[in-house]
């Protein structure tokens, strides 16, 4: 047996097969009748049209045979479709070929076989032949009966493809039109060519117009309602879509409304025919109104710019990171460039520097720990610790930051919030350092209407005036309560009660008692401030005022002294007219104590003056008193008596006293001084001087006179003196020498007691 | 030029007499013995002493008043005065120098050395 042989433009071939739309259909009326004609009018067993398939012949209409389809290494047909004219086996039983085939040694036995190619688009598809179990010859009139319908199949084969392509356009048609219409699409045609386009309605319904007002449209209908500025770009890809370039023309652009504004389009389309010279031809597209899409893309990225524009205002950096060891950035505001002196970008996937890199070397292991706590327990983080910022400062952060996980309960990433304290550090580090310098205690204090009260915040030295540490208090203020006098308690909480009532400043002194020592005295001053809660917030400082209690005390004790001393000193002075006066050589004020008047005989309104006090100086002493005044320039010391003629024409004594400071001391050169009235002793110094003068006088001149002749008579310069004469001369003379003693030692004893009262006058 | 002629002025006659001898006897000089002020102002001119001594404390007339007085005579202008004096204060003594003595003597005196010691303060003065 020998199968037939595949042609040579098989794939053409079989493609106009596939093209017809037969194989695998079902029997139809216009094909079997024609075969059961062909049947009748040949008087033949067996007729089909069959079709060669890559590996089969399949009968689109046969007769007298129940198979549909059989091998086609077997067929006959297969040899058929080989050449243009009939195939025709008389007896295949006696033809070398198919001799052994087991159509012909078996069912259907075939001894005769005579078929017609039948051609579609100028490819042979399959035959028309007639089969018979007896050899036969056929007649030429026989032959051309089986050409005519062979002919008439074949136009039956096209007309059948021409109606199922109307059919199928008719279907796709009413498809396409429900689509746009379902999905609101415009579309247009257009003729790349001559510029001749078509819209459908809903083309110009998107601009607000209908088909009938745009009429007549061409390819300039589209180009005037367009945006300007979008033109380009459309043309642009255009061009690359009829190069070839893009598979679709695709583009996003304007066009103008009939009420003036401006609707997005999404314009889509391609060329769908070429013409010979390869320039493209027809091309097909569509419309869809995309403007609230638009308007959502817009306004998305309104807020996405927003956003940005937030996060690059607030003080602080945000950040979405990898939960790994180098916390590797996947998002990371640029607010992290001036903290840390590195932008953003460097962090990202770590492309210079991982954030860990930054992070002062001290504080990464307690992050690293207190992070992971975090992720573990599902909490979010709070953390202080330093940054090195890239010019070697330290910057202090707070971070806050929480994890994200997947429904799997993994870390995503971590997002959280990077805020710059440093100053806050500095100023917290600066007042730490401030009020460890106070002598006291710097506190807050807060109390509650149920008599709750705790101490927020206390600097250190609350231990030294409570004797507690500043945790101790920090919920609980009870401690600080059990250390005050019990005396001051009552008095203590009214004036807390009172500042808490009228929100007024609190001031209060009272004593604590810490165990095993005296009470000491404190001195507390604070603010107070309504809370959201209804409790009193103040903000305070108490310091220990037992020094300067006690200073106060002594002070007190000190006035009163002082006092009761000035009083004496006033009866002292008035007794001993002892008057005081106070002068600055700088200014020339001149201040007198009340004394004065007296023993100058003024007037109490009389103007104190230099020039009054020298107008009443003794002609006689003025000279004593300017050498006094000269002297004082000297030594800083002015001390004379002298006399002064009061008002009333009375003379009277006056001892001045007064002391110049140096100047270095004294810049305003004031001169303190004391004038008192001496004018008694002074007449009693007189009256006794001029006793002394008459004693020595009256007793030394007889003495003199004595002790004269005696010593003349026993210096033997005289005349010659008896021996026993001479003795008593002698006597008289040793008795008159111990009597001239006596008197001066008496006369000694007076000086030595004027001395006296010349040093004490000047110790005064 | 040696100390001769003394003006003695004293207004009590026992020590005038113990001056005298011991002016005279004792240190021999020529001696004129007033018993006032007055009466030395009267012949102190035409005794022409050469020093004068003055009794400070005198009735009347006192030594300072005395000197004063023979100073507003022309030949006594200048004459060297030595006062006598019963025991007195340094301010005293002062004073009593400030008005031009050149010594001063207190009672009771040394007459054994009156006589050198007007000498010396003599010879002191007209060398100085």
């Amino acid at each position: 047996m020998q199968p037939p042989i595949i042609p040579a433009d098989e794939n053409m071939r079989l493609q106009a097969l596939i093209c017809t739309g037969l194989l695998d259909t079902a029997a139809e009326p216009r094909f079997d009748r024609l075969t059961s004609l062909v049947q009748q009018c040949l008087a033949t067993d067996i007729v089909l049209i069959s079709l060669v398939d890559k590996n089969r012949q399949w009968f689109k209409s046969r007769q007298g045979l129940q198979a549909c389809e059989t091998g086609r290494d077997i067929s006959f047909c297969g040899h058929a479709i080989l050449g243009r004219d009939i195939f025709e086996i008389s007896d295949a039983s006696l033809d070398p070929r198919f001799a052994d085939n087991p159509l012909v040694i078996s069912a259907p036995f075939i001894r005769f076989y005579a078929g017609v190619p039948l051609h579609y688009n100028s490819q042979c598809i399959g035959t028309l032949c007639i089969i018979d179990p007896k050899p036969r010859q056929l007649t030429e009139a026989e032959r051309q009966i089986l050409r005519n319908f062979a002919d008439v199949i074949e136009q039956e084969i096209a007309d059948r493809f021409q109606e199922q392509s109307h059919q199928q356009l008719a279907a796709s048609e009413l498809m396409y039109r429900s689509v746009s219409e379902g999905t609101r699409i415009g579309t247009w045609q257009w003729n790349v060519q001559t510029g001749e386009t078509v819209f459908n309605e809903r083309w110009a319904e998107i601009v607000g117009y209908s088909l009938a007002e745009l009429a007549p449209v061409d390819i300039n209908t589209w180009l005037g309602l367009a945006h300007p500025d979008d033109l380009p770009g459309s043309g642009r890809l255009l061009e690359q879509h009829f190069a070839g370039q893009l598979a679709f023309y695709d583009c996003k652009c304007r066009m103008k409304h009939k009420n003036g504004h401006w609707v997005w389009v999404h314009d889509r389309g391609r060329v769908v025919s070429w013409t010979e010279d390869n320039k493209p031809l027809m091309m097909y597209g569509t419309h869809a109104d995309i403007t609230e899409q638009k308007h959502a893309e817009l306004e998305l990225k309104a807020s996405r710019d927003q956003f940005q524009t937030l996060v690059a205002n607030i003080p602080g950096i945000t950040y979405r990171c990898k939960a790994d060891k180098d916390w590797t950035m996947l998002y990371m505001s640029g607010s992290i460039d001036p903290l840390s002196g590195y932008p953003a970008s460097d962090f990202i996937y770590n492309e210079v520097r991982s954030y860990a890199s930054v992070i002062h070397p001290d504080d990464s292991e307690r992050l690293d720990l207190a992070v992971g706590q975090a992720i573990k327990d599902n909490q979010s983080w709070l953390l202080q610790y330093r940054i090195i910022h890239k010019c070697g400062a330290i910057r202090w952060v707070e971070e806050r930051g929480r994890a994200e996980y997947n429904e799997q309960g993994e870390v995503n990433f971590l997002d959280g919030f990077i805020l710059d304290i440093t100053e806050e550090k500095t100023l917290k580090q600066q007042l730490l350092k401030l009020t460890s310098q106070l002598p006291g205690v710097v506190y807050q204090y807060q109390q509650w209407p149920d008599g709750r009260a705790c101490f927020p915040y206390a600097s250190n030295n609350l231990q030294k005036i409570y004797g507690a540490l500043p945790e101790q208090v920090k919920d609980d203020a009870t401690f600080i309560f059990s250390k005050i006098h019990p005396d001051d308690l009552a008095g203590l909480a009214n004036s807390i009660e009172l500042s808490a009532a009228n929100l007024s400043l609190w001031q209060h002194q009272y004593r604590v008692c810490l165990d095993n020592k005296k009470p000491t005295w404190v001195s507390g001053r604070a603010t107070p401030e309504r809370m959201p809660d209804g409790s009193t917030l103040w903000h305070g400082y108490i310091e220990d005022i037992t020094t300067s209690k006690q200073h106060y005390l002594e002070l007190e004790r000190l006035n009163k002294e002082y006092k009761l001393s000035q009083q004496r000193l006033e009866m002292a002075s008035e007794t001993a007219l002892i008057g005081f006066w106070q002068a600055s050589l700088v200014t020339g004020e001149l201040w007198w104590s009340p004394v004065i008047y007296q023993i100058f005989g003024f007037d109490e309104n009389t103007t104190p003056s230099v020039a009054l006090f020298k107008s009443t100086l003794h002609p006689d002493d003025k000279d004593l008193v300017t050498a006094s005044e000269q002297r004082a320039l000297e030594t800083g010391l002015h001390d004379v008596v002298h006399r002064i003629i009061r008002p009333d024409g009375a003379i009277r004594w006056v001892h001045e006293l007064a002391r110049l400071l140096p100047v270095d001391e004294n810049p305003d050169q004031i001169l303190v001084g004391s004038v008192q009235d001496v004018t008694e002793r002074m007449q009693l110094q007189q009256m006794k001087d001029a006793f002394v003068s008459t004693v020595s006088h009256e007793l030394r001149t007889p003495l003199t006179a004595i002790k004269g002749a005696l010593a003349l008579l026993n210096s033997g310069k005289l005349d010659q003196v008896p021996e026993k004469l001479k003795k008593l001369m002698q006597v008289a003379g040793s008795n008159s020498d111990r009597l001239a003693q006596l008197i001066n030692d008496l006369l000694d004893v007076d000086l030595l007691l004027a001395k006296c009262r010349l040093i004490s006058s000047h110790c005064l | 030029m040696a100390l001769e002629r003394v003006m003695h002025v004293e207004d009590d006659e026992s020590i005038r007499t113990v001056a005298e001898i011991a002016l005279t006897d004792v240190a021999g000089f020529t001696l004129l013995s007033c018993d006032s002020g007055q009466s030395a102002l009267a012949q102190a001119e035409a005794f022409a002493p050469q020093l004068i001594l003055l009794d400070v404390m005198m009735p009347q007339m006192d030594g300072l008043q005395t000197l004063a007085a023979l100073r507003q005579l022309p030949s006594l202008k200048t004459t060297p005065v030595v006062f006598m004096t019963a025991k007195i204060q340094q301010s005293e003594r002062q004073r009593y120098l400030d008005v031009g003595a050149i010594g001063i003597i207190e009672k009771p005196f040394e007459p054994m050395e009156l006589g050198d010691t007007l000498s010396k303060l003599y010879q002191q003065h007209i060398t100085s």
